[in-house]
């Protein structure tokens, strides 16, 4: 017992949460080991040296970084689109009754809708490849951004407003210098979430609407019962995701919020 | 060392304006209009006292409508420039409804409410407002909070300004701290230096204290007496606190509730600087007991 907490205790905080995340890892990849000997079949569930072993493969031929690219574009653009309209939308509403009635009704009769729903009118209108995904992936950005944006901009403090006011504040000042920074946390959390969403869309949107992109090479894949390579694209998929969400932690303590960071 | 910008503009307190626009703490506003008739409030002459006053309320209600008293009610109240005024009274008795009214976040239902004789229709920089807690900017370093109002008028150096003030409420050490790792006394001290940022000739203060444990509330109160000994600013200041009250204001204020009015204004005779000493006056002790009185019958009325 006491030796087990002086190990945890002499690699750090950081080092411990690295370890224990490492732990947990491995015994996943082990579980999945055992899981695919006992299955035996690739097609099924290969196992993951055979998945690695595909990686090589897909990396060695760039047809891997082709695909990854294709749908980080789609993401990023989807999510700009999202996220440059839901978040002055959102404040606006926040700061406006009457656009606010006149909106969030509408608002949430959209917002129950899944973005696969919006695949086939999003195919009519704009075709196949690369327009439908962005609007696919900027519909799922969307409704996360601009609900927590809303509740930032609708958590505004009277004191705050008053005091800002008391200081000589026009309107404009209060929106830019006390209700948007007052709502850059609950904005910032939007973000994430919203970056999440846009990934898991992205896969949907080119499984059916592209011809490119990790979402097309899973589906491409799996009709080709080539399941290492769906494992691939999936897991890849998992890695890019978290890494661009770890990525927007770290922006909003160092730059976006450092004040609920004290350091 | 040239005397810094903040310390030149605060000789517009003591009467020798300097000209410039912003430095007028105590210059009143040019056409002197009267604006209604003088009514029926009574006029206390202040030993400062000047022809004008500079805080005004003539006949105020403010009623929400749904109570059944509106929260203030026919309030008729003169201050004159420079002059120390508590409000004081039990919870519900409307004193912070008419502090928002002085400072123009509140419009009152029927009334007037003038600054230096001129109509005062919302909040302006010329009415600096410490709040009870919680209204620094999170987002902002404790030198840019003091900063913020600097920056908005448009005055020249901020940050200067900002740190005289924050080195003026001693906490010069602390400018590039986030608030929130700053005690409630430091957090009050901080949001005086930014009520004072842009120079007002009115500091309303809205239980500034209330919030802070006993100790440090005494050792705010000198600390406030000796920043206002310095630049005489107009006070209006919300308590519930008899003592502390009696010990800051030269004339306290006490509201009634249900209806919000006022029940009786008391002159404080303590000659200036005060220490805590006068608590064990016998003079203070009787203002303590004579203003205790009215306060037990107004609290009960709103004790249910």
């Amino acid at each position: 017992m006491s030796a087990r907490r002086s190990l945890l205790d002499s690699i750090g905080a950081t080092g411990t949460a690295i370890f224990l995340g490492a732990v947990g890892i491995a015994i996943f990849l082990s579980i999945w080991t055992i899981a695919s000997h006992s299955l035996d079949s690739a097609v099924l569930l290969p196992p993951p040296l055979t998945v690695l072993q595909t990686y090589g493969g897909l990396i060695a031929d760039g047809s891997l970084a082709q695909d990854v690219r294709a749908s980080i574009v789609r993401v990023f653009g989807g999510f700009l689109i999202a996220s440059s309209t839901a978040v002055p939308l959102a404040l606006l509403l926040a700061y406006s009754r009457i656009l606010r009635g006149l909106v969030m009704p509408l608002i949430a009769l959209i917002r129950p809708i899944p973005p696969i729903a919006w695949i086939p009118l999003a195919i009519l209108w704009m075709g196949l490849g690369d327009p439908p995904s962005y609007f696919i992936t900027a519909i799922a950005a969307f409704f996360p951004i601009f609900l927590n944006a809303f509740a930032g901009g609708a958590s505004l403090q009277d004191e705050h407003v008053n005091a800002a006011r008391s200081l000589g504040a026009t309107p404009f000042a209060l929106l830019k210098t006390v209700m948007l920074p007052s709502a850059l946390p609950m904005i910032v959390t939007g973000l994430r979430i919203g970056l999440g969403q846009a990934w898991m869309a992205v896969v949907t949107a080119e499984l059916v609407a592209a011809q490119s992109g990790l979402g097309y090479m899973i589906q491409i894949s799996r009709l080709n019962l080539e399941t290492a390579r769906v494992l691939v694209g999936m897991t890849v998929i998992g890695l890019l995701g978290a890494v661009m969400i770890g990525l927007i932690g770290v922006f909003e303590r160092r730059v976006i919020v450092p004040w609920h960071y004290p350091r | 060392m040239a005397r810094g910008v903040y310390e030149q503009s605060l000789h517009a307190f003591t009467g020798s304006r300097d000209g410039s626009p912003v430095a007028a703490f105590s210059a009143p506003l040019p056409p002197q209009r009267l604006v209604g008739t003088a009514s029926g409030a009574p006029a206390l002459a202040n030993s400062r006292d000047v022809s004008t006053p500079r805080l005004r309320l003539d006949r105020v209600t403010v009623d929400f409508g749904k109570r059944r008293h509106p929260a203030v009610d026919d309030v008729s109240l003169s201050i004159a420039a420079g002059e120390f005024v508590a409000l004081l009274g039990p919870s519900g008795c409307g004193k912070s409804t008419l502090l928002n009214v002085f400072a123009g976040f509140r419009a009152p239902t029927r009334g007037h409410v003038y600054l230096d004789e001129q109509p005062h229709l919302g909040p302006s920089a010329r009415c600096g407002v410490v709040f009870q807690r919680h209204s620094l900017f999170p987002w902002m370093t404790v030198v840019e909070n003091v900063a913020f109002g600097p920056r908005r008028l448009g005055l020249r150096d901020p940050l200067g300004i900002a740190r005289e003030l924050l080195d003026l409420v001693g906490l010069g050490d602390v400018s590039e701290a986030w608030p929130s790792s700053l005690s409630g006394g430091m957090q009050q001290r901080v949001g005086i230096a930014r009520a004072l940022a842009t120079k007002p000739p009115v500091l309303l203060m809205d239980e500034p204290f209330g919030a802070l444990d006993a100790q440090t509330r005494s050792l705010m109160q000198e600390e406030l007496l000796s920043i206002w000994d310095r630049l005489r600013p107009t006070v209006v200041f919300v308590t519930h606190d008899i003592e502390e009250a009696i010990f800051l204001a030269d004339r306290v204020v006490v509201m009634e509730a249900l209806p919000g009015r006022i029940a009786r204004e008391i002159q404080i005779p303590f000659p200036r600087p005060r220490s805590h000493d006068i608590f064990d006056q016998q003079a203070f002790i009787e203002r303590r007991r004579e203003i205790a009185d009215i306060i037990r019958v107004e609290a009960r009325k709103s004790f249910r």
